[in-house]
């Protein structure tokens, strides 16, 4: 299996510049497929069976691209989906290592810490910047 | 062929002395070979020079205008005071003269012969540190005479000097290497073998590397002159010269480290420093010390998240140029011990690691749930000034007023501000002429006796002149163990001169504790006007001439009813200076003492609108500011009713009478004594990590900016404290490290001056009368180890192994 996405991904071509908003979204549930149909493989290389499920990680690539959703420039989605067709395949041809995967997808920018509970919401902005750091 | 290379062969200048030797002669520099004085063709001074400005700011002060000469530095005229040197001359004209052995703080010495330079109708160059200029003098700094001059001393120096620079800790900021650059020639004639030295033991703290030595003896003036100690000197002649110590001894100086700085070349450095890293890697942060009241301005040179070292700053009111060795060679203790997360004690004992929202959550549901009068903050001896005022907002907030910084004592006085600060500013004590110390040990000095006695000797001994194979050998032998080597040493070579004059060994050996840069300040004063000094206290070292008055309060309530001889030394002073130590702060019968110095003050006409001798010497930075910033506890007695402690990195209160129900937070940035009671541990950033105003004892406010960034999860010490209020519900109305500024601007705004002394307005004669009665106990030393007074120098290995090797008891 991982080698058939493997030689998806060498396969695929990059893409001319898209003509319209339509093309460009289009281009991205191509690419959200792409990357639904590698995850199998993604968790085998990395052994992520035990710390994270198929669709937490398909949650977690559909969040990272919900993330640029008010991009309408149809330039600047090309050149995101560029960024992600390379992360992926960087991620298919095992050029990271187990703790990128985890660190980056399992747990996310401030998983980590987990210090914000529902109680925290009433909270100043201070003490937001308080628990993630000390320079702010 | 490109017209580029073309055109740049006819610039080229054509090559017109034919080449007459196969062989390369070692020559200097062909201009130089036959330099004419430069008397006869110089035309009169060009007019249109351009103005030039001082070097590195130096001022000239004409203390009498009628005494202003008028001398030629290269043809441009500048009026100087008389009696300034030549190479002054140059300094005021803004030429940079090349030197070695010439220091502007110490005395003129004359011998490394790097500083001459050319006056017209003088038929040799001359050394410009040691020439007075006279009227007229026409002085060339820049004709072939002075540049062949330079050249040839150039070449003797390095003559003997290794060629280890890949491998020399002073590579990249030595003043030889940038010297044979700019002023030396490009090749040696000497083929011999270079002589080498044998190293000295200078102790733990300074390295030797005696090959490298010029000679210059900025060193042992340094010792003799500024630090006071007669440990260095200058043995032998010609190429034997050396400098050492007389008899094996290490350097027992509290500024020893300054030999460091003044060093000219790799011959003496920093022994925590050797191969730790080149100048050229290193940030510099120009920041403030806070070991100490004093305020030392300081460098610290850093390394990524490293602090590499510690360098002094010039500031001619506070330190000059010098710094203590506990400030130079603390920094070390910043890598160790240091906290770096939020932690909480479990129910077994041990400490737990937990997240910053849990341990805040902890902490202000028990703040919340004792009783506010039950609740205590303590701010500690490195305290920022912002910090304290966090923390008091918080006490205040939380409904309660025990809030105090330790060092301070149980009642400090801190309304009038003439009560606690130094009154005559660090400089301003140059101008006294009789000191009266009061249980301060300023003062103090390790001297290595081990005899068993406990009494203190008296040894008569003296300068002796010793002719030692027709060598001069000028040494003063200070104890009682280097009097027995020298009668060993000298006496199959030497004749005594008899007794000249009596130097006082003390048994009771401590270093200068408690402020060593008001220390070098106050000799300073001896040296340069024979000041008196005297003190009252437990029996001290002093490293100039002092009288022991006594160690308790009967003596001064002795002079303060007038009964002491000593009273008419005040009154006949015209400048006399009073310093009282802090540590008489925390004597219970603090009042009686100060109103007992307050009527000294009095009766000898101390405080004058002109003049305000009066002086506290405080012991750690947080002090004045927390003083300025009222903290004061509202009772004395509330550590003993205390259920909820907030320790802000006080380590040195006395927690026995704590209840063991209570819960103590720790903040801070050590491992140290305060977290063996604590419950819960905050890290905080140390203050080369954060930005902090503190003020020193003379009123000066300075602030420390971050060099390196702060450990693991560490916070800023008022950020904790804002963070917690909000938990807590009872939310700090300051978001930025400016909006607490002027938060502290409504409370004392003096603090918000940087850098400029704030002197006290009000003198103490507005305080009420003292009915509190004197006990007779006797002054107790404030400060039992120099080298180990806070968290960070407890942590510290250098600290550790000065106190055992330079402490010796």
């Amino acid at each position: 299996m991982a080698t058939g996405a493997v030689a998806a991904l060498r396969n695929m071509k990059v893409a001319g510049n898209s003509k319209s908003l339509e093309e460009a979204r289009a281009r991205v549930f191509d690419f959200f497929k792409l990357a639904c149909r590698s995850l199998p493989s993604v968790m085998d290389i990395y052994n992520l069976d035990d710390v994270v499920t198929r669709s937490q990680l398909r949650s977690a690539i559909a969040s990272q691209i919900r993330k640029n959703s008010h991009v309408t420039n149809t330039k600047v989605i090309d050149m995101l989906l560029f960024k992600g067709m390379e992360e992926l395949g960087n991620i298919v041809e095992h050029h990271k290592q187990r703790h990128h995967i985890i660190g980056q997808y399992v747990l996310g920018k401030d998983g980590i810490l987990q210090d914000l509970s529902p109680k925290d919401e009433g909270s100043s902005d201070f003490l937001k910047n308080f628990y993630s750091g000390n320079y702010f | 062929m490109g017209l580029g290379l073309l055109a740049s062969r006819l610039i080229r200048p054509q090559k017109t002395a034919a080449r007459t030797l196969l062989l390369r002669s070692i020559v200097t520099k062909p201009e130089l070979q036959s330099p004419e004085p430069a008397t006869a063709p110089q035309p009169d001074p060009t007019p249109d020079l351009p103005p030039r400005t001082p070097l590195a700011g130096a001022r000239v002060h004409f203390p009498n205008p009628e005494d202003a000469i008028e001398v030629f530095v290269d043809g441009y005229p500048v009026k100087i005071p008389k009696g300034m040197t030549v190479l002054q001359a140059c300094e005021v004209a803004g030429v940079d003269i090349p030197r070695f052995c010439y220091h502007s703080r110490l005395s003129i010495a004359g011998n490394c012969r790097m500083c001459l330079v050319e006056v017209e109708k003088s038929p040799k160059p001359v050394a410009s540190c040691a020439m007075p200029a006279l009227p007229g003098m026409k002085i060339k700094t820049d004709t072939p005479v002075a540049k062949k001059a330079r050249e040839g001393v150039m070449e003797f120096l390095l003559m003997n000097h290794p060629l280890d620079c890949p491998i020399c800790d002073q590579g990249g900021e030595c003043d030889l290497q940038d010297q044979s650059m700019a002023f030396g020639s490009d090749r040696g004639r000497f083929t011999e073998v270079k002589r080498s030295v044998v190293d000295k033991n200078l102790g733990p703290l300074v390295k030797t590397v005696m090959t490298r030595c010029i000679q210059c003896t900025r060193c042992v003036r340094f010792a003799t002159e500024v630090a006071g100690v007669q440990d260095l000197g200058m043995l032998g002649r010609g190429s034997g010269e050396e400098i050492g110590t007389y008899v094996e001894k290490l350097m027992t100086s509290e500024l020893s480290g300054n030999v460091i700085d003044i060093c000219p070349v790799g011959a003496l450095t920093s022994k925590p420093f050797a191969f730790k890293a080149r100048n050229w890697e290193l940030k510099g942060t120009e920041t403030i010390d806070v070991t100490d009241a004093v305020g030392s301005n300081i460098r610290i040179d850093s390394r990524g998240p490293e602090v590499m070292r510690i360098t002094p700053r010039l500031n001619e009111d506070i330190n000059e140029e010098w710094i203590s060795d506990k400030t130079r060679f603390c920094y070390d203790g910043l890598k160790r011990q240091r906290l770096n997360d939020p932690m909480i004690r479990s129910s077994d004992g041990r400490f737990k690691i937990v997240s910053w929202h849990d341990v805040l959550a902890v902490v202000a549901e028990i703040a919340l749930q004792v009783k506010p009068e039950e609740i205590v903050g303590i701010a500690g001896k490195l305290s920022d000034a912002e910090s304290m005022m966090a923390l008091k907002d918080f006490i205040n907030k939380m409904g309660s007023n025990n809030v105090w910084c330790e060092g301070n004592g149980p009642s400090p006085n801190a309304d009038l501000r003439s009560g606690y600060i130094m009154n005559s500013g660090i400089s301003g004590l140059e101008n006294a002429d009789v000191f009266l110390l009061v249980g301060t040990e300023v003062i103090q000095l390790t001297f290595l006796i081990c005899l068993g006695w406990n009494a203190w000797i008296i040894a008569v001994m003296s300068f002796t002149f010793c002719y030692f194979f027709a060598y001069e050998l000028v040494c003063c032998f200070y104890d009682v163990l280097n009097l027995f080597f020298a009668f060993m040493f000298c006496t199959p070579f030497c004749t005594f001169s008899l007794p000249l004059c009596l130097i006082f060994c003390l048994m009771k050996c401590q270093p200068r504790v408690e402020a060593a840069m008001v220390n070098a300040r106050i000799r300073k004063t001896v040296r340069g006007s024979n000041a008196k000094v005297a003190y009252i206290g437990p029996p001290a070292d002093f490293n100039y001439d002092c009288e022991h008055l006594g160690t308790g309060p009967e003596t001064l309530t002795e002079i303060a009813e007038g009964r002491h001889p000593f009273c008419s030394t005040i009154s006949n002073a015209k400048n006399p200076a009073i310093i009282v130590g802090a540590g008489l702060f925390e004597r219970s019968d603090k009042d009686a003492v100060f109103s007992a110095v307050e009527t000294i003050a009095k009766n000898g006409n101390v405080v004058r609108p002109d003049w305000n001798g009066f002086n506290v010497l405080l012991l750690n930075a947080a002090q004045a500011a927390a003083l300025d910033l009222g903290l004061v506890p509202e009772s004395s007695q509330s550590i003993e009713s205390a259920k909820f402690v907030y320790l802000m990195g006080a380590d040195d209160v006395d927690l026995e009478k704590l209840p063991n129900d209570a819960f103590v937070v720790y903040q801070g940035h050590h491992g140290d004594r305060g977290v063996y009671r604590a419950n819960v541990i905050l890290p905080a950033s140390a203050f080369s990590e954060k930005e902090g105003t503190y003020e020193n004892t003379e009123g000066c406010t300075q602030q420390t900016l971050p060099a390196v960034p702060t450990v693991g999860d560490a916070r800023d010490d008022w950020k904790i404290i804002r963070a917690l209020s909000e938990v807590a519900g009872v939310r700090l109305p300051y978001d930025t490290v400016g909006a607490v500024r002027s938060r502290i601007k409504t409370v004392a705004p003096n603090l918000l001056s940087v850098d400029e002394r704030e002197p006290a307005t009000f003198w103490a004669s507005l305080k009420p009368e003292v009915t509190q009665k004197m006990s007779s106990a006797p002054f107790d030393p404030a400060i039992k180890n120099f080298y180990m007074t806070d968290s960070i120098t407890r942590a510290s290995k250098i600290m550790a192994q000065c106190s055992a090797l330079l402490l010796k008891k």
